[in-house]
């Protein structure tokens, strides 16, 4: 191992070869350890998505900026009519000077010429035929009258009376409208543990329980059964033995998954995911599906590399709880790095859970759990 | 670091006295520092175009030192300091800073058909560096625009803000460190 591969590089060695001002051997040692180059690529992406936003953000403004000002689209004329004159533009310290000269020896200016003369109006009194003194007088009493007669009303009995009766009102139920829950849409498959994947046929029928899978059927059984599915309604084909309708033509097979459905996955459903239902995935949190709680969670432990480089952060993990509570199919969404991704997933392996339900039923439910790594 | 084009110097005859197309060739860009720097449209126009009478005015200073693209920077940050150095308008700046609706900034990621849960994340990192990028004082800000916006180099940083090299080290990696941070507590 290279010696400059012993140690990873320190937060502030990543900052520095951010900025661009990396030493020879910081750049070797990026370009050579995966954990710090990934480090540094992630943030390098993330700047650079700073800076595509910014500029496309400005773009904008500017077109907006641009539209606005397309009279004066001539730049060379927009100048001119910002240029201050040069007689006018005094640099400050010439224009105290010329302040304080003028205030000393105010310069005489010439004598003030009257071009026009005053003219003499005529009295306004008269514009109105004399009656002013009559009709203010009118106005005023109509007024008093108006006032008197209100505060007169407000003394009588009945007034006060029916004043204080009131209407109740009932307050409209103004809850803002919530939207009707989704009919649930569960995703499932299912499978027999077959060595090809399944065939093309008809879907056996549809049920809320499998009693009889559609696979290996009993010959000569003393109750004929029907084989059923747990799966939503479907387009469905004309065939002479079961399967999946949307899938390719071979060998007759119900597919390599494990339960009693058809397809790769798990459970008594169609296609790559568990549970009942058809598609590729478990059940998704909502519309009936209750989420699952983790009732047992060890804490997760610190690998050394990422204590001795005090890294901290979260890592998110994506994962399908299933109906006894155990998580399966755990992946890395947003990965940590320096092993604390691998340190996650092994804790929360050990997790257990009260399991989703559907309908009073423990289902399989697919999640998402951060964890994090801080150091004390 | 992936570099980008540069900006083209057309080497005209005129240079600083062809006007017109020294508008079109550079504004682009000072603008672009300017509404980086202060969030505000309507101040980053008014300085884009100080910015140019500025340059116009001086134009017997410039001595081709350096391109005309850093001087113009240089004195686009020289504005954008004396706009923040002015008390008078703190008061309705930072009610501006309050204002802004940092959202606005992730709805301009340049999604080339990412996956939503790609461009969920990386619209939580444009923000959380841009809401990171606010805290920061001038001098860092600055520095940090122009060197991950912009992409100028450390010399040019330092022609254009007028420091040495050293200490637009230090402001740079002061200012990397808080955005760091501010990337990490998103998380």
């Amino acid at each position: 191992m290279n010696p400059h591969l012993a140690r990873h590089l320190t937060r502030e060695q990543i900052s520095k070869c951010l900025m661009g001002d990396a030493t020879p051997q910081e750049s070797q040692h990026i370009q050579d350890c995966a954990v710090c180059g990934a480090e540094v690529a992630r943030l390098e992406s993330s700047f650079a998505q700073f800076r595509g936003s910014i500029r496309r953000w400005s773009d904008q403004e500017e077109q907006i900026s641009r539209v606005r000002e397309i009279a004066t689209m001539n730049y060379e004329t927009h100048l001119e009519r910002l240029l201050i004159p040069a007689s006018v533009d005094l640099p400050w310290y010439k224009g105290i000077v010329i302040s304080v000269r003028e205030l000393i020896h105010p310069p005489k200016l010439p004598p003030l010429e009257v071009t026009s003369k005053p003219v003499k109006l005529a009295s306004l009194k008269g514009l109105y035929g004399g009656h002013e003194t009559t009709a203010g007088l009118g106005s005023v009493i109509a007024h008093v009258a108006v006032v008197a007669l209100l505060l007169f009303a407000g003394t009588l009995k009945p007034v006060q009376q029916a004043m204080k009766e009131f209407v109740p009102l009932i307050a409209p139920d103004l809850k803002p409208l919530q939207p009707k829950p989704k009919p649930e849409q569960s995703k499932g498959g299912g499978g027999s543990p077959q060595k090809t994947a399944e065939t093309k046929g008809e879907l056996p029928k549809i049920a809320p329980k499998s009693f009889v899978p559609p696979i290996r059927p009993q010959d000569d059984p003393k109750l004929a059964v029907n084989p059923t599915i747990v799966a939503p309604e479907m387009p469905n084909i004309n065939s002479p033995n079961f399967g999946n309708p949307l899938a390719g033509v071979g060998i007759p097979s119900a597919g390599n998954g494990i339960g009693t459905g058809i397809g790769s996955g798990k459970g008594p459903g169609v296609g790559p995911g568990s549970g009942g239902g058809f598609g590729g995935a478990a059940y998704k949190i909502g519309g009936g599906v209750s989420a699952p709680v983790p009732v047992y969670r060890p804490e997760p432990e610190y690998s050394e590399e990422a204590r001795k480089a005090k890294w901290q952060g979260a890592v998110l993990l994506q994962l399908v709880v299933d109906e006894n509570g155990v998580p399966q199919d755990i992946k890395v969404i947003r990965s940590l790095g320096l092993g604390l991704d691998q340190k996650a997933i092994e804790a929360v392996q050990k997790w257990r859970f009260k399991p989703g339900q559907k309908d009073g039923k423990a289902v399989p439910v697919s999640a998402n759990i951060e964890v994090n790594f801080r150091l004390l | 670091m992936p570099k980008l084009a540069p900006v083209v110097e057309v080497p005209s005859a005129g240079g600083l006295n062809d006007f017109e197309s020294l508008v079109r060739q550079h504004r682009s860009r000072i603008f672009r520092f300017l509404i980086a720097s202060l969030r505000d449209r309507e101040a980053a126009e008014n300085l884009t175009q100080d910015c140019f009478v500025r340059a116009f005015k001086a134009r017997d200073q410039f001595r081709g030192g350096s391109t005309l693209g850093t001087w113009l920077m240089h004195i686009a940050a020289n504005l954008v300091r004396d706009h923040e150095a002015n008390s008078r308008l703190k008061f309705w700046r930072r009610k501006l800073r309050a204002d802004l609706d940092p959202n606005d900034l992730s709805d301009w990621i340049p999604d080339q058909q990412k996956s939503p849960e790609a461009l969920a994340l990386a619209k939580e990192q444009v923000d959380a560096i841009w809401r990171a990028a606010a805290n920061l004082s001038e001098r860092q800000r600055t520095v940090f625009l122009l060197r991950f916006v912009e992409d100028m180099d450390l010399l040019e940083i330092a022609t254009v803000t007028g420091m040495k090299e050293g200490t637009v080290k230090t402001h740079l990696f002061r200012a990397v460190q808080s955005v760091r941070l501010g990337l990490e507590e998103r998380k």
